[in-house]
């Protein structure tokens, strides 16, 4: 029987005698629940009792308050009092009224030591708090909630308890331990918004995992890349040489390439080959050191992308023959679509075919054109120079094609600069002066943006210097090309000197050009250091030039690049709406593509609104930020939200709606994305079209060329998938192509965002052994999309029904296969490869099968009525899989269903977990004969034999020089 | 109070019962009879979107129809138990919990008709798993069962718990609804108190808007019908009702809150909120009960502020207003002697409306009213001529209730007590002062509110371009047709219990 009225006791509470009191307040703590609505109004005398230190249960009053105030949805108050009644608040309780109070006290912990931490002075919680939250994780940890337990360490930046639990696992159990790090290191990675105790983080981690008795080296080098520390990664080099773990080693740095910025390699390789313990005539130690220059990495790209090629150049042709060559517009479209399509495959056969149409080029778009040589041979580190020799300044020609040539070179040797960046900066030292006359301008402007490009991020304070010389030289167009440079060069250093020369300068020169270089290399040069970032924000933002504004939103957007920062987004879109200017507006709405990098799928969403903004700039942002957040990931949503602007009444938003569709949907075919024909029509439409508009025509030539870019090899990645972190390169490639708006010869930048769609499986002596993969899939998920027939481009209404044919025919010729293959394995694979999927468990096979299974139905129903729909087509996992060679092109929604094969003679030193890239593989029987792929740079020595080119002697050169 | 407010749900319900089954036979012909098995599997696939959308609309849908479906049931539950059986499956647990309330005859029907045809896949939704708990709650209910009822009620109660789903809010509230009736007809309303109160601190951790609406107006009625006003009051200082719930709900709030305020003696609040509950309350002939109860309310207090209902207040209502009708002219006539006659008349009709007490308190105004007439068309009157004219009973007393007339401003006038007179003071014009434009200006914000709400109210069909394209856009725009109407339409559920 509940109590009616809690009126008797409240009397009490008036009382002189002490012990009627707690009577009281002992029958009202039980009914406090029910009767609170009434209790309340006695608040004042209860809480006099509870400060009255001389009642001896004024703990209890204070729980009754406590009590009435979570009531009332006061739960500041009721945590106050909750606390200050001790241990009449029972956290283990089974109510809803302590969970509640107990998730405001946590909370309100994590506030006040992120605010402690933050400040350094201010005061540290209060001591009550800390109790319950202590127990709060020790509970979590008896629970066996251990994820919970770090998760909220970390986010009340306690370290030591992080450091304690992790510690305490690792001891119970090595494998949910090294999980466990994972799982830390992700969180650090994408929740933590204070940079600095993240380093502190990762530098525990790093510790924890070095003190291991068996530790997993891949994950300390996810860290060393996060942790950007050359001397704990040169640490790291040498016990895996001294271990004798090579292949680890290998692995590692091949990584690392991938992934870290230059600064850090040079440096590792610098304070491995200084040390004296660290013997660099060791084969192994000199291989590591081979790999470290990151020679072998770009062999290896180019190769596949030359040995895999496929490019349809008939699309270049019917192009090249529908646009004028003698208007630069269009010939520079022509050039960029080419350079694209043909980026890194070394296959210059287009511009050689076409020399008189080349000719037609001047002034600038001659400096494209040479410059497109960089980009097909972007990578070619070995003949990059003598590939460029007839052009460069040392030869007689025109000066724009001497500077697209030191561009060019700069392309080539993008983020592996170490061997061309002195011949650059000579260039640049000789000439900064002489900027001024036009001839010497145009140069030093190639010779700036191949300085940045070659030395991106390699933080070189003497190149720095020299570009500061041509910037001071006070000329529009080096200068431009200066600022960016060292924007470049200091990529993500956030180094204040540099930052402040730039602003300072930016404002008292009289030339827009270099602002805008300055502004967007001021927007480099803060690259990823989100709150560090926030003073020069907030100072450019509040610059009445435009254009130091235009470089404030993009520095924003690249300082917190795929955080998605909710501060960080509200500015921008602040910026998108109400700036009076439109260059600003449209970068603000391009930034948050940058933002969203990681949580693209929420872009389409963000963005929606904005594309039908009447501000025609605002729309074309939209479409860009929507080609920069979805590159590469062909979002369904995205492309419903870009379809319209494909139809908008103004040129531009047409241009950037087919330029983010390209990039979308880059590499996708008809097979799994049968809207991808509807695109790749329209891009010819517009070209076709005598009435559509030169800007038009632009975007769809480079749509052309991006959604078959790199031989249809290449895709647009902005994340690391090993390491998590985000592909600088490929971030400040969109930034930089962003520019292009203002400036078309920076398109090319958009190279850099491409990268190779490979798995290449290396063994110990870096060469590329023949073997096969198992993919549990159809093979027509991932086929090239059919080439054009040229016969048929005349009738263009029948273009659809020529490709539809081809369509049908490589399916039925695939199910021949398919069939074909099923039957000869029938009778020997079925009984292996049956098991053998079961043993593959490990990431793939269980996971995929039921979820695939599921769509499946799905599936049918969307196949049968329309084919033009937005959704994908689900890839379906099958049992039985077909066999790819190591070396060959796989999709990046296709290495999910990779595997390799347990009886096969090569198996990865690493887990195989559906990433692509570079594999280093432990060969089970190292005695015998292997059949090698040889790489360019092989094929290259063998025909013509350089001279020495660099100075390795011993054993494993032989094997190099094969 | 029970009793009269089972009076007020009958009385509304039955003749809707009365005239809702008229438009169904009407609609049979053109749509070739909708059985009740159809109907809840429509529904049901109208539980699967609100579940998967998150669209809380579709179960307003399903609750539009739930009275018709109600009645339906109440003739014949042969279709829910094998709805039932379909659902949970023959041997399922809840299937025997919920089952064992049915009638054994329907539920052997539908146990033959349904054989082993039972798939378990819908069990997993908690919404159709609390909708069929709904149902059997409504079956028993219209049955009279209530032991039965009873039962059920511990049952639900413990089910609710379970839950913490967003879509469930609808139903939950219902659900909590019928729990807090099933109670009060069982005289049980103390022992419920603390389970209503917990589970509002739930509803309002959740953010679930429609379950603490409900479950405020239920604890406020626990409390009146306990007649536990100084608590009620107690509760509602210090809650804040949700904004955005239903109007039926809000309707029923203010009610209760007017009532409650006209108690604690702040009539002023009191006659707002009647007024709220009068006009929030559905246009409908369903909710005529409810409307009929809240008019009431509004003139008694309207009298005992002092003001005069108009008289097109009675002409227009239907039901029976009489009583109210004759003491309102008492009090316009201020007539001491017909109050009394009219008090004692209909005693029987205001104990049953639950008024009596506030309409005894009409004694002194009866009184004021009276000294009012008098100081209006009397500039100077003696003390014992009123007493004279009001049947009071001394002089004494006559000069206590002027002074105290005076000092309520209910009279503008002064009193000489040495001679024993009442001296009107001079009218003021009104003009001449700021009340009209403060007046009009209550009534511009009004407006002004009004029609921001309705803008805000409003909802746009979603992106034209995007729709044009898909095939299913004729289905998903019949549905959209269907949930607006739904809304239009609102929760009248409410009022027809």
């Amino acid at each position: 029987m509940a109590l009616v009225t809690a009126a008797p006791y409240l009397a009490l509470l008036s009382e002189h005698d002490p012990s009627l009191k707690s009577h009281a307040l002992t029958s009202l703590n039980g009914v406090a629940h029910q009767l609170w609505a009434e209790i309340a109004n006695n608040l004042v005398d209860l809480e006099e009792l509870s400060e009255d230190d001389a009642f001896a249960n004024h703990n209890l009053a204070a729980l009754v308050i406590s009590k009435v105030y979570y009531n009332l949805g006061d739960f500041e108050s009721a945590v106050k009092y909750a606390l200050r009644s001790g241990p009449e608040f029972d956290v283990e309780e089974k109510s809803q009224y302590v969970e509640t109070i107990v998730s405001h006290c946590i909370d309100l912990y994590i506030v006040e030591s992120s605010k402690a931490y933050i400040l350094q002075n201010a005061a540290e919680p209060d001591k009550r708090l800390l109790a319950v939250f202590e127990h709060m994780v020790h509970k979590c940890l008896k629970a066996g909630d251990v994820k919970l337990a770090l998760g909220i360490a970390l986010e009340s930046y306690r370290l030591d308890i992080v450091g304690s639990i992790l510690s305490s696992e690792l001891a119970k159990d090595e494998e949910v331990g090294s999980l466990l790090i994972t799982y830390v290191l992700l969180s650090a990675k994408q929740v933590l918004p204070n940079a600095s105790f993240r380093t502190e983080v990762l530098q525990a981690l790093f510790a924890q995992l070095e003190a291991q008795e068996n530790p997993d080296f891949f994950t300390i080098f996810r860290i060393l890349v996060q942790l950007n520390d050359a001397q704990l990664a040169a640490r790291v080099f040498r016990t895996l040489v001294h271990e004798g773990k090579s292949l680890v080693a290998y692995q590692g740095a091949f990584d690392l390439v991938n992934s870290a910025s230059q600064e850090l390699l040079v440096n590792v390789t610098e304070t491995l080959s200084k040390d004296e313990k660290f013997d660099s005539t060791d084969p192994v130690a000199k291989r590591l050191l081979h790999i470290l220059s990151g020679v072998p990495t770009c062999d290896l790209n180019i190769t596949f992308l030359h040995n895999n090629k496929s490019i349809d150049v008939s699309i270049l042709n019917t192009s090249k023959s529908l646009l004028d060559g003698r208007n630069s517009i269009f010939h520079s479209a022509i050039t960029f679509s080419n350079a694209y399509m043909h980026m890194g495959t070394t296959d210059d056969s287009f511009f050689r075919k076409n020399l008189e149409w080349l000719n037609k080029a001047c002034n600038w778009s001659k400096f494209s054109a040479t410059a497109a040589l960089g980009v097909i041979h972007k990578g070619n580190l070995s003949q990059g120079l003598s590939i460029l020799k007839p052009y460069l300044p040392e030869t007689t020609g025109s000066p724009y094609t001497k500077g697209g040539s030191l561009f060019a070179l700069g392309l080539i040797f993008a983020g592996h600069g170490r061997s061309t960046l002195d011949y650059l900066k000579k260039f640049v030292l000789e000439h900064g002066n002489a900027a001024g006359s036009m001839d010497s301008d145009v140069m030093l402007h190639g010779a700036c943006l191949g300085c940045g490009v070659a030395g991106m991020g390699c933080n070189s304070e003497s190149l720095y210097e020299a570009l500061k010389v041509v910037l001071y030289s006070d000329s529009a167009v080096s200068g431009q090309a200066a600022g960016l440079a060292m924007g470049l060069v200091m990529l993500g250093s956030g180094n204040a000197e540099a930052i402040n020369d730039m602003f300072t300068y930016a404002q008292e020169t009289q030339h827009e050009h270099i602002i805008r270089g300055l502004a967007v290399g001021i927007a480099l040069l803060n690259f990823g250091r989100e709150d560090e970032a926030m003073g020069i924000i907030d100072k450019l933002l509040d610059q009445e030039h435009p254009i130091l504004r235009y470089g404030g939103v993009f520095t924003l957007s690249l300082a917190y690049a795929g955080t998605g920062n909710n501060e960080a987004i509200k500015k921008l879109l602040h910026f998108a709406v109400s700036d009076p200017s439109d260059d600003v507006r449209r970068a603000s709405v391009l930034g948050l593509g940058f933002l969203l990098i990681r949580d693209h799928t929420a872009a389409p969403q963000i963005v929606e609104l904005l594309s039908q903004s009447h501000n025609p700039h605002v729309r074309y942002g939209t479409a860009m930020a929507l080609g920069i957040a979805c590159g590469g990931r062909a979002l369904p949503a995205a492309l419903e939200v870009l379809e319209p602007l494909t139809k908008d009444s103004v040129d531009f938003v047409r241009q950037g709606a087919l330029q983010a569709s390209a990039m979308i949907l880059i590499q996708q075919n008809e097979t799994v994305y049968p809207k991808v024909k509807d695109f790749h029509k329209l891009y010819l439409d517009t070209i076709k079209n005598k009435h559509e508009d030169a800007l038009a025509k632009f975007g769809a030539t480079l749509a052309q060329g991006i959604i078959d870019a790199g031989g249809r090899n290449v895709t647009i990645n902005l994340e690391n998938p090993t390491t998590n972190t985000l592909n600088v390169k490929a971030v400040v490639g969109l930034a930089i192509f962003a520019q292009s708006w203002f400036w078309y010869p920076f398109a090319h930048f958009l190279s850099l965002s491409f990268t190779p769609t490979a798995i290449i499986g290396v063994n110990s002596d870096l060469k590329v052994p023949k073997f096969d993969l198992n993919v549990q899939s159809k093979p027509e998920y991932f086929q090239y999309p059919p080439k054009v027939e040229e016969a048929k481009e005349k009738q263009p209404d029948k273009i659809t029904k020529a490709v539809l044919s081809t369509t049908i025919r490589a399916k039925a010729r695939a199910k021949k296969q398919q069939a074909k293959k099923s039957k000869d394995e029938k009778e020997d694979a079925m009984e292996v490869d049956a098991p053998k999927a079961d043993e593959n468990k490990s990431k793939t096979s269980t996971g995929k099968d039921e979820a695939s299974s599921k769509p499946e139905e799905k599936d049918e129903k969307s196949n049968a009525p329309k084919v033009t729909s937005f959704e994908p087509n689900t890839i379906r996992y099958l049992k039985v899989p077909y066999k790819i060679s190591n070396f060959s092109r796989v999709l990046p929604n296709q290495a999910n269903f990779v595997s390799f094969s347990k009886d096969e003679r090569f198996v990865p030193i690493r887990k195989f977990r559906g990433a692509g890239g570079i594999i280093v593989l432990a060969d089970t029987k190292p005695g015998e004969p292997v059949e090698i792929i040889k790489t360019v740079r092989q094929m290259n020595i063998t025909e013509a034999p350089l001279p020495e080119p660099f100075t390795l002697s011993g054993e494993d050169l032989v094997d190099d020089i094969e | 109070m029970s009793s009269a407010k089972d009076v007020e749900m009958l009385d509304a319900s039955a003749p809707a019962e009365a005239n809702t089954t008229a438009p169904d036979q009407e609609s049979s012909p053109e749509q070739p009879q909708i059985t009740v098995a159809l109907e809840l599997e429509l529904n049901f696939a109208s539980l699967h979107k609100a579940a998967a959308n998150f669209d809380n609309r579709y179960i307003t849908k399903v609750f539009r129809d739930l009275g018709s479906l109600r009645r339906k049931i109440v003739t014949d539950p042969t279709p829910l138990a094998s709805a039932i059986v379909k659902t949970y499956g023959l041997e399922g647990a809840v299937s025997l919990r919920l089952l064992q309330f049915l009638p054994t005859e329907s539920v052997d029907a539908a146990k033959a008709s349904n054989g082993q045809s039972a798939d378990n896949t819908d069990a997993s939704l908690p919404e159709i798993n609390a909708y069929l708990h709904l149902l059997v709650q409504l079956y028993l209910l219209d049955t009279n069962a209530l032991s039965q009822l009873r039962d059920l009620s511990t049952m639900i109660v413990a089910l609710l718990k379970s839950y913490n789903r967003r879509s469930l809010d609808f139903i939950l509230a219902k659900l909590w609804f019928y729990v807090a009736r099933s109670a009060e007809l069982h005289e049980e309303l103390i022992a419920l108190r603390p389970e209503l109160l917990s589970a509002l601190r739930t509803a309002t951790l959740r953010h679930d808007d429609q379950t603490t609406a409900s479950l405020i107006t239920l604890i406020l009625r626990n409390y009146l019908k306990s007649h536990d006003i100084s608590q009620a009051a107690n509760l509602c200082e210090k809650i804040v009702f949700p904004a955005n719930a239903g109007a039926a709900l809000s309707a029923r709030y203010f009610y209760y809150m007017s009532f409650i305020n006209a108690v604690q003696l702040d009539y002023s609040t009191a006659h707002e909120c009647a007024i709220a509950a009068v006009r929030k309350a559905p246009q409908t002939k369903w909710a005529h009960g409810f409307v009929q109860e809240a008019t009431k309310l509004k003139i008694i207090i309207e009298l005992l502020m002092g003001d005069i209902p108009e008289l097109k207040v009675f002409k227009a209502a239907n039901g029976n207003f009489e009583p109210y009708f004759q003491v309102c002219k008492a009090v316009r006539l201020g007539d001491i002697k017909l109050f009394e006659e009219v008090l004692k008349k209909y005693e029987e009709t205001f104990v049953k409306d639950n008024l009596f007490t506030l309409v005894s308190r009409l004694r002194q105004n009866v009184i004021r009213t009276g000294i009012r007439t008098i100081s209006l068309s009397y500039s100077k009157i003696s003390l014992k001529d009123i007493c004279i004219k009001l049947h009071l009973e001394s002089e004494e007393a006559t000069e206590y209730i002027v002074s105290k007339a005076i000092r309520d401003g209910v009279i503008e006038a002064t009193v000489n007590h040495e001679q024993g007179y009442m001296k009107s003071k001079e009218l003021l014009d009104v003009y001449s002062t700021k009340l009209p434009q403060e007046d009009f200006d209550l009534r511009i914000r009004f407006c002004l509110s009004l029609h921001t709400d309705s803008v805000k109210a409003m909802r746009y069909p979603s992106d034209d371009s995007k729709n044009a394209n898909s095939d299913a856009n004729t289905e998903s725009f019949d549905d959209k047709m269907g949930l607006l109407q739904a809304l239009e339409d609102g929760d009248l559920e409410d009022f027809m219990d």
